[in-house]
């Protein structure tokens, strides 16, 4: 229990509670208070699921029950309480906000004043973009120092990175900036050469590694950017609550240049705000983990939270693909408390620039919410730890029940067209239904906009209401017709996965200009197109009315190609979907940081740049003397590189030469002394690209975080 | 001096006239840029030096290529022109490598380099000397041991039941059939 919450247990905040902080009452009034909240979230969503079930029920009790539609009541519940719940998060949420006075946040406990503790800044990174990487922890790193609190943190850069070019990249990068920084013993980097279990592995072996060394780790992913400021009261709020084994943040997305990145970012910005606290008003100390922008107690977690090894194989079993809802339920398992920040500025992240990137990672985090229903049913976990489980495979699993809902409804009103059975449903029931249904998916939107145009000042930020409505409006337009979309690949993902297909674990796309063209988005979403016309033609038969009623869904998957195509392009909607952090950016937004590397193939260039290669070569662990055979393997890889040219050696090979830093050194002689006549035709285009030319002796990669 | 300028423009005229020596001259210019030195006269004086010294070598060693020649000589004079900035007991095969890298942690944000002695201090020298780039800190090794994976009565009846049902959820054939069957009875039980 966290003092602070006794900060404003006054009408006017003015009592203070200080002195029964900590005491069995307090304790117990907090838990009651909580146990309150939650009763009270679930009695109103199952409040309306059942008023929906009972409109439901009437309207198929009058059509007749069948089979069919046993199985469609089914599942209309399952989907229809879901849709409850979130509205109801979302309501409560509102509220919140409107009253403006939480008092069960675990923000009312920061103070300024309480000293700082040992931090690391822990970014686990895998091929990714160097400058958006090393300029994320710049910007913090400069922001920190600012504000005179770096002598409590270190970065580690934790690379998992299998491509050469981007090692040798991320290597010449960390010196770049520790160069720049001076910071040398503050800003670590770390590759493993075998990258098992990737991310959680990589977070496990820093564990094991430094574990001892820090008392908090902040993880931070690829396309983070925190504020000193934010960190630094993760850091404190962590002190002050001593039960706090997570803190998890409410990251803002950011750096979107696609109007499909636009349109998520503005979503995001307006409406998880409500989301977010009504999401607090029910979970209180039992939140979830989201895998970044959090902080986390070391020593609990080293205790509590490594992954075991799920039954069978994967898809769903092996390896833990997505572990961080694990680790939060792991957390409470182990009676630490996981605390959502939800109101703490400065967590930043990027995004997926169009909807076939966006899709290729829900693909991950399907398979990977998938797995968790082992963990559902598993001993000791705590109620709310697998309802948050249960949420998480309901975010992928209700795409087939949906597509299945839709299917069985579609296949009955085809038996009774087919059997001129005209069914008779109570169109007042049907009415209020669907006003229902529609109220509940879109009026969080409406409560959104209420709960922003309470605060003109917020408005400015958004740039101004015209803007502001345009945007809801095509925003919610563009969700319609996307939403068919995401049903289709979501509900394919799942039944691949049960099938027993697996994801490759492929570097995520944060950024990707204009992305891909019109003949790949047709080879892509052609299946949709074909599906929504079939389904239409069918729909058609059945008749006209029904048709119109699906017209939504068929319009979405009809218009899949050209949705795909026209958001994924760059500068388009550029002045509406405007953000508080467009109009008025933080200082660690706007920082730019020069790295100065080298354009193209950074192995060649650590074979042949002389800093490159003398940076990498003292990079790498001295070892004793290779056994003779691995010495030959490597001699050989090296006569095949020097002989055949740059692109003679496989992605494996150019990782074991890169490890063994004498023959990379004996190599950066060999070819600089080599006359052309005797090399490589490879290795004279690449020693002519130094050729002495200003710009390139000085090349800079500018990254604008 | 007017002896050393005349000596110093036959030197070049003939290394531009050789294709050989022409070749070297362009390679060791190249590396010297790679360095980040300056055009200028420090980079003319250590190239002039270095093709002295390496044709006289020829002359024992016709074989061996100019380039070679040029580049080993090249280098000498840089172990020499820099060997202030790393330790004596660094061994010979080394010192190229560690020299390079105090070049590289010397360069100032203008891209000045090449640290000639006396312009360092006496303490940022002996810091030079010393520095041995590290990238992680020294471990404090901690132990992270999942505990055992236990499911409920109802997980453990799951598993037996996603176990058993396996073999048909691979085959795509069955599952197909599977699905469409439960639909068709579906169907069939509500005509």
């Amino acid at each position: 229990m966290s003092k602070g919450f006794a900060k404003v247990s006054g009408k006017d905040g003015s009592v203070r509670l200080s002195g029964v902080v900590g005491s069995a009452r307090f304790e117990e009034a907090f838990a009651t208070k909580v146990a309150q909240r939650r009763w009270g979230v679930a009695l109103v969503s199952l409040g309306i699921a059942l008023i929906g079930l009972w409109l439901m029920f009437d309207i198929f009790t009058a059509a007749g029950w069948t089979a069919l539609r046993v199985v469609d009541f089914a599942l209309f519940g399952v989907l229809f309480t879901t849709l409850a719940f979130g509205f109801t998060q979302a309501f409560l949420g509102f509220l919140v906000l409107a009253e403006d006075q939480e008092p069960l946040k675990i923000t009312n406990t920061l103070d300024e004043e309480t000293p700082l503790a040992s931090t690391a800044i822990v970014m686990p990174v895998y091929n990714e973009d160097t400058a958006t990487v090393f300029g994320g922890i710049k910007a913090l790193y400069d922001s920190l120092q600012g504000r005179g609190e770096l002598d409590w943190f270190e970065f580690y850069i934790l690379s998992d990175s299998t491509d050469p070019s981007k090692v040798v990249e991320e290597e010449l990068a960390w010196a770049d900036l520790c160069r720049q920084t001076n910071g040398f013993g503050r800003i670590h980097y770390r590759r493993r050469k075998l990258p098992s279990n990737r991310k959680s592995g990589n977070i496990a072996d820093f564990c094991r590694r430094w574990g001892h060394r820090h008392r908090y780790m902040t993880v931070l992913d690829a396309d983070s950017v925190m504020t000193g400021q934010a960190v630094s009261s993760l850091v404190r709020l962590m002190e002050t609550n001593p039960r706090a084994g997570i803190i998890q943040t409410m990251p803002r997305l950011i750096g979107a240049e696609t109007l499909f990145g636009r349109i998520q970012q503005f979503a995001s910005r307006i409406y998880s705000p409500i989301f977010a606290a009504g999401l607090n008003f029910w979970q209180q100390g039992a939140g979830n983990y989201w895998g970044h922008n959090a902080i986390i107690r070391i020593a609990p977690f080293l205790t509590s939270c490594a992954l075991p090894e799920l039954p069978g194989r994967e898809p769903l079993g092996g390896r833990v693909l997505s572990h961080d809802f694990v680790e939060a339920a792991l957390m409470r398992d182990g009676d630490w408390e996981v605390w959502f920040a939800y109101d703490l500025e400065g967590s930043f992240e990027g995004l997926p620039p169009n909807l076939t990137e966006y899709v290729k990672r829900d693909r991950r985090w399907c398979q990977g919410n998938l797995q968790h229903i082992w963990f559902a049913f598993a001993e000791r976990m705590k109620p709310i730890s697998r309802l948050h489980l249960a949420q998480g495979i309901l975010a992928y699993a209700s795409a087939p029940l949906l597509v299945l809902f839709i299917g069985i409804g579609a296949i009955q009103s085809a038996l009774d067209h087919l059997y001129h059975k005209a069914a008779d449903y109570p169109v007042a029931a049907a009415a209020v239904l669907f006003a229902l249904t529609i109220f509940l998916l879109f009026g969080p939107k409406l409560l959104s906009l209420m709960h922003l145009f309470a605060k003109p000042d917020k408005v400015r930020r958004f740039g101004g209401p015209v803007r502001v409505i345009a945007g809801v409006v095509c925003e919610t337009l563009f969700s319609i017709f996307v939403a068919p979309v995401m049903l289709w690949f979501h509900t394919r993902f799942v039944l691949r996965n049960l099938a027993g297909q697996t994801v490759t674990w492929n570097t995520q796309t944060r950024s990707g200009g204009n992305g891909p063209g019109c003949l790949d988005m047709l080879r892509e979403y052609w299946p949709l197109a074909l599906g929504g016309a079939i389904f239409g033609a069918g729909a058609w038969w059945i008749g006209s009315s029904y048709f119109v009623w699906l017209l939504p869904i068929l319009i979405g998957l009809w218009a899949a190609i050209p949705i795909a195509w026209i958001s994924g392009r760059v500068n388009l909607g550029k002045n509406l979907f405007v953000t508080p952090e467009e109009t008025e950016p933080p200082r660690e937004l706007t920082a730019r940081f020069e790295l100065q590397l080298r354009e193209g193939d950074h192995f060649v260039h650590a074979i042949l740049d002389p800093f490159y290669n003398a940076v990498h070569v003292v990079l790498q662990r001295e070892r004793k003397a290779h056994s003779s055979a691995v010495s030959g393997y490597i001699a050989a890889l090296a006569a095949k590189l020097f002989k055949q040219g740059p692109g003679a050696l496989t992605p494996r090979e150019k990782r074991i030469l890169l490890s063994d830093g004498p023959t990379m050194a004996r190599l950066h002689s060999l070819i600089w002394k080599t006359p052309t006549h005797q090399l490589n035709p490879g290795w004279v285009a690449a020693l002519s690209s130094y050729r002495a030319n200003p710009q390139r002796a000085r090349p800079r990669v500018e990254s604008s975080v | 001096m007017a002896i050393f300028s005349q000596y110093v423009e036959h030197l070049r005229i003939g290394i531009h006239s050789s294709p050989e020596w022409k070749e070297a001259w362009d390679r060791m210019n190249d590396y010297l840029g790679a360095l980040r030195l300056p055009e200028g006269l420090d980079r003319e004086l250590i190239l002039l030096s270095s093709f002295e010294r390496a044709i006289g070598r020829k002359r024992q060693e016709p074989s061996t290529p100019a380039t070679e020649l040029v580049f080993d000589e090249t280098q000498k004079i840089l172990d020499r022109s820099l060997g202030h900035l790393i330790d004596e007991k660094v061994p010979p095969d080394r010192r190229s490598v560690e020299q390079r890298v105090r070049l590289f942690l010397t360069e100032t944000p203008d891209g000045k380099i090449f640290p000639e002695e006396g312009v360092l201090s006496g303490e940022v020298l002996e810091a030079l000397k010393e520095v041995r780039l590290r990238t992680s800190p020294h471990l404090q090794v901690a132990s992270v041991t999942p505990r055992p994976f236990e499911m409920t009565a109802l997980g453990a009846n799951l598993v037996r039941l996603a176990a058993a049902l396996s073999p048909f959820g691979a085959n795509r054939i069955i599952a197909w059939c599977a699905g469409l069957a439960i639909i068709g009875l579906l169907v069939f039980a509500s005509r």
